[in-house]
């Protein structure tokens, strides 16, 4: 049983590598390219997210929310979110109402307060899923251009892009320089208790120092790339009107756009009219 | 017509007190294939930096004297206009990448300089660099040859006359790295580019520049044509620079006399033919080394397999039930074409990575149930890339680090030992980052032999290094023979192998496809083909010469082939 246990941990541990989370944001920004979400124009999925984003702020209909939540779990499941998107959504959304259920029940509360609870989280769920389809089912460069079409300035959907570009490199950097940590350092034992414990007091230590080394290595790194932007023109494009009706041209609504939009409108009054039946 | 004119020019980096670029006249004819050579730091890169205009408009400093670029004054032209000109290829290419997939990147300058038709400028720069077929991949999905003839795709879209290119190939193994000069020579024959390189492998050199241009600090020494400029054999060692092996080896002969003096030095296999074809192999092979007998199984694989996971689709399998033995006191050249899985297979043996299946064990013991620090005493790797090693603020920091969180009572003076031996006493407090390619290179092997560890295992060791810091590393592996007794190193290098190695295992796919001495390797054309090493040129020569030969290093050469 024990052993069972720690192969589990193991492999969790394994699991949850820099390697593995480099993956996981290589595969939520470009891994799903080629679904339904994806293929949509970008401007009307910023249309659709302000409604799913903002409206179920304002509304307490527990038939709504329900089905506006059913909506985007369907869009979440077609945008092919990526696993570790989705768990830490889960993570975030019901550590959060799950820590008040218990809280409430700790304080003499009972079962009558699940209601109240269940709208709060069905509003923070559907919230996050649209931001989650939105924001992870369209690659960083369509919704960059999504956003410079409403008057984003250029810089800001460049920065997006870039960020994308940027993060496996300095996840990369990262674990780079934890691998020189693990190789080179002498870790306390971690058979006991207190050995845990320490071990990891050292590993926030170790990643605290490794803030150093990553610094500068991307710093060095970014020196290039900063010289090789001047080359390439992007302070020319970012002042010049011409690219950026050049970059926009590439952007057209199709009939599924349409489609898209017209099913979820559909859906929404179909959830509101059943929502003043009960 | 002249594509470049320098007139007296002078330039220093902005707080720096001595010139770096001193007094530089220069023509770069219209339709020139140039290399540029010279020692680390004779101001090679920033003399190119000045042709694309960098300096003087984004790196300030002192900017004395004229540069024009197809007829226009750098100083009177800005960046971009430049950049349509002049298109910049830099060392460290993969970080000039800004695009997501093939197609943005080789179109993004284009598309940020307003061209209308950016797309198709784009697939034509692709198509021109050989990547035709490509444009919808991602840029992660590239090994290193293609990610290089990206970038170069990237500059060629903007249609500039000038092409420069800083140590195209470095990092590459031969079969990618002839790529790449195929496709520079059909842009500068079929669309008249002009072509500079900084390029110290001068095999290259002889086989596809017109003209070299020696620079000595700061200075322009002269610029010949090639065959001419690769007959001044000493004043290029003098710099470091070492000439194609053949010319190397008629140059010794002709000083012992065994060679007509005053008759051009040949520069390449061909020309070789020629030169030498009054000599014969008098001596029969160079005697083997001498089976030494089995020892202990330091390193050993049973039936390991690794994949990764890949961004899209299945996992990407690397090995698949791969079984090697590497024993006590063996020398190893790990070598296969990038990707072959060289690098992988190191870290699995100091157990940064994990087989999915099977078993790795250090000295029969599996890896798995050792403790890390048993293991970092018996196992160490250098890693190809000396800055992924800096972890602290100073060489010393980071030389004793090792020593010191593992209480080794005897630390301060056992790293004052290894400053002392590796010459690096002046620079012990300095970042480890901001030394020279060759001073970093030293650091990290300090590092890596700090804890005196059985089993060394070094990753590209002499990758992007010349040729005299080359030597140096070669001397320090020779000189740590008393700490280390079995050394793996991997490797494109082929003069580093036939030098040092003593068992070769040539990896394919992630399966070992050859293993053996150098005599059992090089002597099988079939290998060489299907793997695309490429063996020394002294030894293609050789065989050229009698196919029966087998010399490896130039003395060999020089010593085999007598007046017949």
């Amino acid at each position: 049983m024990e052993h069972m246990m720690s192969k589990l941990s193991e492999s969790i541990l394994d699991k949850f590598s820099m390697d593995f989370l480099r993956s996981q944001v290589l595969k939520n920004a470009y891994g799903n390219d080629d679904t339904v979400i994806a293929a949509l124009d970008p401007r009307i999925l910023i249309v659709w997210y302000l409604f799913f984003g903002v409206v179920p702020w304002f509304v307490n209909d527990l038939s709504f929310l329900l089905g506006c939540f059913l909506l985007v779990m369907v869009t979440t499941l077609l945008a092919h979110v990526a696993g570790l998107v989705l768990f830490l959504f889960a993570l975030g959304v019901f550590s959060q109402t799950g820590y008040l259920f218990l809280a409430t029940l700790l304080f003499g509360g009972d079962a009558s307060a699940i209601p109240p609870l269940l709208v709060l989280t069905l509003k923070v769920a559907t919230i996050s899923l649209a931001s989650v389809t939105v924001f992870s089912g369209l690659d960083p460069d369509r919704l960059s251009n999504g956003l410079m079409w409403y008057g984003c300035p250029e810089r800001l959907s460049f920065s997006i892009c870039y960020a994308y570009r940027m993060l496996p490199m300095l996840m990369e950097e990262f674990q780079n320089v934890l691998l020189s940590y693990r190789l080179r350092g002498n870790p306390p034992a971690h058979d006991t208790l207190w050995g845990k414990v320490r071990y990891l007091i050292y590993q926030v230590k170790i990643i605290m120092e490794s803030f150093y080394p990553l610094m500068l290595n991307t710093a060095k790194r970014s020196r290039t790339t900063v010289e090789a932007l001047e080359l390439r023109g992007y302070r020319y494009a970012a002042v010049n009107k011409t690219v950026k009706k050049i970059k926009l041209s590439a952007l057209k609504v199709s009939y599924n756009d349409l489609l898209f939009l017209a099913l979820s409108a559909l859906w929404v009054a179909l959830c509101i009219f059943c929502s003043t039946l009960f | 017509m002249n594509a470049v004119e320098i007139n007296g020019l002078t330039y220093s980096y902005p707080g720096a007190a001595l010139p770096t670029l001193t007094d530089i006249s220069l023509r770069i004819e219209k339709g020139d294939f140039l290399a540029v050579v010279g020692n680390n730091g004779c101001g090679k890169s920033t003399l190119c930096k000045v042709l694309n205009g960098l300096i003087p408009h984004f790196i300030t400093g002192e900017f004395q004297g004229e540069v024009r670029v197809g007829g226009a004054s750098t100083l009177d032209s800005d960046v971009g206009t430049l950049a349509q000109k002049v298109g910049y290829v830099y060392q460290d290419f993969e970080n000039q990448i800004v695009r997501p997939t093939v197609l943005d990147d080789a179109s993004y300058a284009c598309l940020n300089y307003a061209f209308p038709d950016y797309l198709e400028r784009g697939k034509k720069a692709l198509c021109q660099c050989g990547l035709e077929g490509r444009e919808e991949e991602y840029i992660w999905q590239l090994s290193g040859g293609q990610t290089h003839l990206l970038a170069l795709a990237g500059a060629v879209s903007l249609s500039p006359d000038v092409l420069i290119l800083d140590e195209p190939i470095a990092q590459l193994d031969p079969m990618h790295a002839d790529r790449i000069y195929e496709v520079l020579r059909e842009l500068n024959q079929k669309h008249g580019k002009t072509i500079v390189v900084i390029e110290h492998h001068t095999e290259y050199i002889a086989d596809y520049c017109r003209h070299v241009l020696l620079m000595k600090d700061g200075q322009v020494q002269w610029l010949l044509p090639t065959g001419e400029a690769l007959q001044h054999v000493a004043e290029l060692e003098a710099c470091n620079i070492f000439p194609p092996q053949v010319t190397q080896a008629a140059y010794r002969l002709q000083k012992e006399g065994k060679l007509p003096s005053g008759a051009p030095l040949p520069t390449t296999v061909e020309e070789g033919r020629a030169a030498f074809s009054a000599l014969r192999c008098r001596l029969g092979a160079a005697p083997a080394p001498a089976p030494r007998p089995a020892g202990q199984r330091a390193v050993s694989f049973q039936d390991v397999s690794l994949s990764y996971r890949s961004v899209k689709g299945e996992p990407r399998t690397i090995f698949d039930g791969l079984n090697l033995d590497i024993r006590k006191g063996e020398k190893v050249a790990l070598i296969g074409s990038n990707g072959a899985g060289k690098s992988t297979l190191m870290k699995l043996m100091v157990g940064l990575l994990r087989p999915q299946s099977g078993t790795i064990s250090l000295f029969d013991e599996p890896i798995g149930a050792k403790k890390a620090e048993d293991l970092s005493r018996q196992i160490s790797l250098v890693y190809q890339n000396p800055e992924e090693m800096f972890i602290k603020d100073s060489i010393r920091a980071d030389i004793s680090y090792a020593m010191q969180v593992r209480g080794l009572p005897d630390w301060q003076a056992r790293t004052d030992a290894l400053l002392e031996r590796f010459q690096l006493i002046k620079l012990q407090d300095r970042d480890g980052r901001l030394m020279s390619g060759g001073q970093m290179r030293r650091a990290s092997l300090a590092i890596g032999v700090a804890l005196e560890p059985g089993i060394l295992l070094l990753d590209e060791p002499t990758a992007n290094l010349d040729i005299a810091t080359r030597r140096e590393i070669v001397g320090v592996l020779e000189d740590m023979k008393d700490i280390i007794q079995t050394a793996v190193i991997a490797t494109h290098d082929m003069q580093l192998v036939c030098q040092w190695a003593e068992r070769i295992i040539v990896l394919r796919g992630g399966r070992v496809v050859a293993d053996g001495t150098r005599d059992e390797i090089f002597a099988r054309q079939d290998l060489v083909d299907l793997v695309g090493i490429r063996p020394p040129e002294i030894f293609s020569m050789a065989r050229a010469l009698d196919p029966q030969a087998l010399c490896y290093t130039v003395e060999e050469f020089t010593n085999c082939f007598q007046e017949a």
